[in-house]
């Protein structure tokens, strides 16, 4: 047997110190200072709604499926319906666009609200001091409602005036069923309700009814939005078959359409089109869009203009229509080539005569969707007069102890359900500062209030939650540090069969799951925000980030930390920066 | 339970069964499949582990350090080009005394690029402070490797267990897996005598003068005593629980030899079935395996060589303006001892080329029939080349 050797007698004579180094306070050698800054993301610039998205993200992350969905309530009372019909520019603002694919933010947003549908849950809202003030509303379409809901969180008494007999306007009376079922509109609309709101439907308001709502009202928000199409001046548009998409559109929603049997063609190139010919065909005919332009000038949204190609609508690019006249049973259709010839102010492509042969397309009806205009001439806003300010959604004119708010289509000169919410958010804060503080406080009180100062406007930054906090530096794509994200293709959305969508109004788009969302929702950089990752805990060679149980989790020890710097070299989504340290005077 | 696995998976198998801590390494050819077996262990859950993604081999060995100092069993794989760039750190990590364990697979270094076995790598590594093991078969590397973290966290040195590319790290050989529960018993968990507090931070690794620092470096070489002394001990414990013994030197057939043969890592096995059949014909041949070259076992050797006129040694590597190393070390330990054998020094092998036994016994022959060798560095099968650069 071998002699054993103790461990503990095996010479171990090294370099280190007897004392604790803590008496040396490196935090003298400092002249860098890390802090941490929460910063702004660009898709919540991007946001007409101002949704605090990379914070959603982060908590759907985490399976806060509530805490998420009550984020987007502070900006937004209608989840549900912006995550199927908003054309989503927050994602083409995505500082992950650049590095593999925009996070699929609408897909997550349509998720939370279901998840919330599903789940019954009570949205727990902060909401200011009731307030003596009593503000009516014209109009519950996306603009009226949402200012409602926002005037009702500020305190405000607030009555609706529908003239429909449902409330929801364009949400209820013109996007189709396919893109938006009913149950959540309605589940919405209730949840406005039961915050306080009261919509009384079926009164239709004459102007003298609304003057006279003015004298029994602090204040009012007028959203009647466009309700009547602007007639095509093409000849012979009176022609038996011709129709107005607009109607059509209404008509379907009423369930008074029918069926179709035949050829349908659709003049115009924006979002109601592409419905009434997606709708023609789900009624069972067959649809051709006839657009001026080119199919990238049209305003439609490109995700719907493609998804009517997929369901059978034909596009038929450059032809102007030139007249209209009937045919027999049918309708003969005169149209002349169109070629591009240089580029309009807008970016959409300049269009000029090509030639002057015509073309003839045999069709059984026509619709005419060129556009929306205001049903009476008193919803639009006034010109500009020194009581009248024109705000980014809305128009505010005052009136002895109180003032009227002109929103929605309206106003907005992009006509989107997203900007509506604007519309209905701005006026709301317009009118809180407008009765608390006077027509002298709003512009600087709302300048005050936007996202990143370029964005639009958010409640929660105006009623100073946690967000006021923010710097309004907007991260950039090269801000983030995308040595930790790896490559993962974006969500794909799925839809319901092709051969289905043309037989029926159910909805194209179909349900993710919990686990789906979580895993697309972990994509997001959360731009300018601390998730807890812990990589300046980690990193920092002096151990001086220390955890508290601040809102950050976490501070600083500036009596170690040397100001090297590695925290906010580190920190993926730039939730930290670097400043120079002040000089003490005398030194 | 016996498994038909590779070397690199004994060396992998063995990492598991030791439940180290955390593993940091940077893939390099023939190492790679050692740490890519650790990462599946990691992530199935078969090991629980920190395996760390670093952006270098010198990177793998800092981490390790700073884990080490932790007070955590570790564990690193490299080869060639990637333990030279580990060279400042693999200082460290002796002078810091942190018995870290390496897997270095024997590669040659470029150019010419090539990444077949030789020695040269590991052997440029020679005084570092590193103790090192040279393994022959999958047994005794999956054996071995297990040694080495009793070995190393004894002495708090670092070990190196070192085995040839591809004629060990990719040959596949029936290995006996060890149960855990054995294993267990053979390796407790590290007890670091010392190691980074932060609820009493010390400073590691700071300024010292010449007042000190020569004590220190005594320091290491009174630990690698301690290893040589404390090797034998190992193999008991060892044995006792798996019932196989290794040994820093095995000398074969060496008590009457009048030539013995000294060989390292796989050649080692080649040479015992010549060894075998020279003997069948009446020849007075024995072998001397080296396994441990750092710390030299001295007196061992001696012992071993004493019968023997001649010692022919087997370089599978060379130290240019010198000779092969390992006939460096037999030379020096044998200088001293009056009336000692003479030494052949054979290089053979180099960047991969096969030693096969009709190599070994050119060099048996050759080291028979000479009195004295003609130089220190006999290379066997060197082929004629034109020395002087074409232009074209």
């Amino acid at each position: 047997m071998h002699k054993k050797i103790d461990t503990e007698a095996v010479s171990l004579y090294i370099p280190r110190s007897y004392l604790t180094t803590e008496g040396n306070r490196t935090g003298s050698w400092r002249f860098l200072r890390p802090r941490y800054e929460e910063k702004t993301a660009p898709c919540s610039v991007a946001c007409p709604a101002a949704e605090d998205i990379g914070r959603i993200e982060m908590l759907t992350t985490q399976g806060l499926f509530k805490d998420a969905w009550e984020t987007i309530l502070r900006e937004n009372p209608f989840p549900g319906v912006c995550g199927r019909v908003c054309f989503h520019p927050c994602e083409d603002a995505c500082n992950r666009g650049s590095f593999d694919e925009a996070i699929a933010i609408h897909v997550l947003e349509r998720f939370l609200a279901n998840r919330a549908m599903r789940g019954s849950y009570e949205p727990v809202m902060e909401r200011a001091a009731i307030r003596k003030e009593r503000i009516a509303v014209i109009g519950a379409g996306p603009a009226g409602l949402s200012a409602a809901y926002f005037l009702t969180l500020l305190g405000y008494r607030t009555d609706v005036f529908e003239a429909a007999d449902e409330a929801g306007g364009v949400l209820r009376w013109g996007i189709p069923l396919y893109r938006l079922p009913l149950a959540i509109l309605r589940e919405e609309i209730r949840r406005i309700e039961e915050l306080g709101v009261r919509i009384q439907t079926g009164r239709t308001l004459s102007e003298q009814d609304v003057s006279d709502l003015a004298g029994e009202y602090d204040a009012l928000f007028i959203a009647c939005g466009h309700g009547r199409s602007v007639e095509s001046g093409i000849p012979g548009e009176k022609s038996t078959g011709v129709r107005d998409g607009l109607s059509f559109l209404r008509e379907v929603r009423e369930g008074k359409a029918g069926t179709i049997s035949g050829r349908a063609a659709v003049i115009g190139g924006g979002n109601a089109a592409i419905d009434v010919a997606r709708s023609v065909i789900r009624l069972g005919g067959e649809a051709m869009i006839i657009y001026r332009r080119r199919r990238q000038d049209m305003p439609a949204f490109s995700e719907e203009i493609a998804m009517a190609l997929d369901e059978g609508v034909k596009l038929r690019e450059l032809l102007a229509p030139v007249a209209i006249r009937s045919d027999g049973g049918g309708l003969v259709l005169e149209v002349r080539p169109m070629k591009i010839a240089g580029i309009d102010a807008d970016g959409r492509g300049h269009v000029e005569r090509e030639g002057t042969q015509t073309e003839e397309i045999r069709i059984d009806f026509l619709f005419t969707a060129v556009g929306e205009r205001a049903a009476e001439t008193w919803y639009e806003p006034p010109d500009t007069g020194a009581a009248v300010l024109r705000l980014s959604h809305c128009v505010l004119t005052q009136k002895p102890g109180g003032g009227f708010v002109y929103g929605g289509d309206l106003t907005n000169g992009t006509k989107s359900v997203a900007h509506a919410v604007a519309s209905g958010k701005e006026g709301a804060m317009a009118l809180g500062t407008l009765l608390a503080e006077g027509m002298e406080a709003v512009p600087p009180r709302l300048a005050s209030c936007r996202v990143g100062q370029d964005g639009a406007p958010s409640m929660e930054i105006y009623m100073r939650g946690s967000r006021s906090d923010r710097s309004p530096h907007v991260v950039t794509s090269d801000e983030i540090n995308t040595a930790y994200f790896q490559f993962d293709p974006r969500l794909k959305q799925p839809r319901l069969l092709t051969e289905e969508r043309t037989r029926t109004f159910g909805e194209v788009n179909l349900n993710i799951s919990a686990n789906l969302a979580i895993r697309e929702a972990e994509r997001c950089f959360n731009c300018g925000l601390c998730n807890q990752c812990d990589n300046c805990y980690l990193f920092c060679p002096d151990l001086a980030v220390k955890k508290d149980s601040g809102p950050l989790g976490r501070h600083i020890d500036y009596d170690y930390c040397k100001g090297c710097g590695v925290c906010a070299v580190e920190c993926p989504r730039n939730a930290l920066i670097l400043e120079e340290e002040a000089h003490e005077e005398g030194h | 339970m016996k498994k038909v696995i590779e070397g690199s998976q004994a060396v992998a198998e063995a990492v598991r069964l030791a439940r180290v801590n955390v593993i940091s390494a940077y893939p390099i050819t023939p190492q790679t499949h050692i740490v890519e077996t650790l990462s599946g262990f990691c992530s199935d859950g078969t090991l629980d582990a920190r395996f760390l993604k670093v952006e270098s081999e010198h990177s793998a060995l800092a981490a390790l350090i700073g884990a080490s100092s932790g007070g955590v069993r570790t564990f690193t794989a490299t080869s060639s080009q990637g333990l030279a760039l580990m060279h400042e750190l693999l200082h460290w990590a002796s002078g810091a005394r942190l018995p870290i364990v390496m897997a270095e697979v024997n590669r040659a270094l470029g150019p010419g690029w090539n990444i077949w076995t030789d020695q040269t790598d590991s052997l440029a590594q020679r005084d570092t402070g590193w103790i090192q093991l040279y393994c022959e078969d999958g047994q005794e590397t999956l054996d071995t490797t297990l040694q080495a973290f009793y070995l190393a966290e004894r002495v708090n040195l670092p070990v190196m267990v070192v085995l040839d590319a591809f004629f060990l790290s990719h040959t596949y050989e029936p290995v006996d897996i060890p149960d855990q529960e054995a294993v267990d018993r053979f390796l407790p968990p590290f007890s670091p005598r010392f190691q980074l507090d932060t609820k009493n931070p010390c400073a590691f690794g700071s300024l010292v003068t010449p007042d000190a620092y020569m004590e220190m470096r005594r320091s290491i070489a009174a630990g690698m005593e301690a290893a040589l002394e404390m090797l034998p001990e190992v193999e008991e414990r060892f044995a006792g629980i798996f019932g196989r013994r290794w040994a820093a030197i095995q000398p074969v057939r060496c008590d009457d030899a009048e030539i013995i043969l000294v060989t390292s890592g796989t050649v080692t096995s080649t040479c015992r079935e010549l060894v075998d059949n020279l003997r069948e014909k009446g020849e007075k041949v024995g072998l001397l395996k080296v396994k441990l070259f750092r710390p030299f076992p001295v007196e061992d050797i001696r012992r071993a060589l004493a019968p023997a006129r001649k010692i022919a040694v087997i370089d599978r590597n060379f130290s240019f303006g010198a000779s092969g190393i390992f006939a460096q070390e037999i030379r020096a330990t044998l200088c001293d001892t009056p009336g000692h054998p003479t030494v052949f020094g054979f290089i053979a092998g180099i960047g991969g080329r096969d030693v096969t036994k009709d190599v070994l016994e050119e060099i048996y022959q050759k080291t028979k029939q000479s009195e004295r060798p003609e130089r220190e560095d006999i290379w066997i099968g060197l082929k004629e080349v034109p020395h002087a650069l074409e232009h074209p």
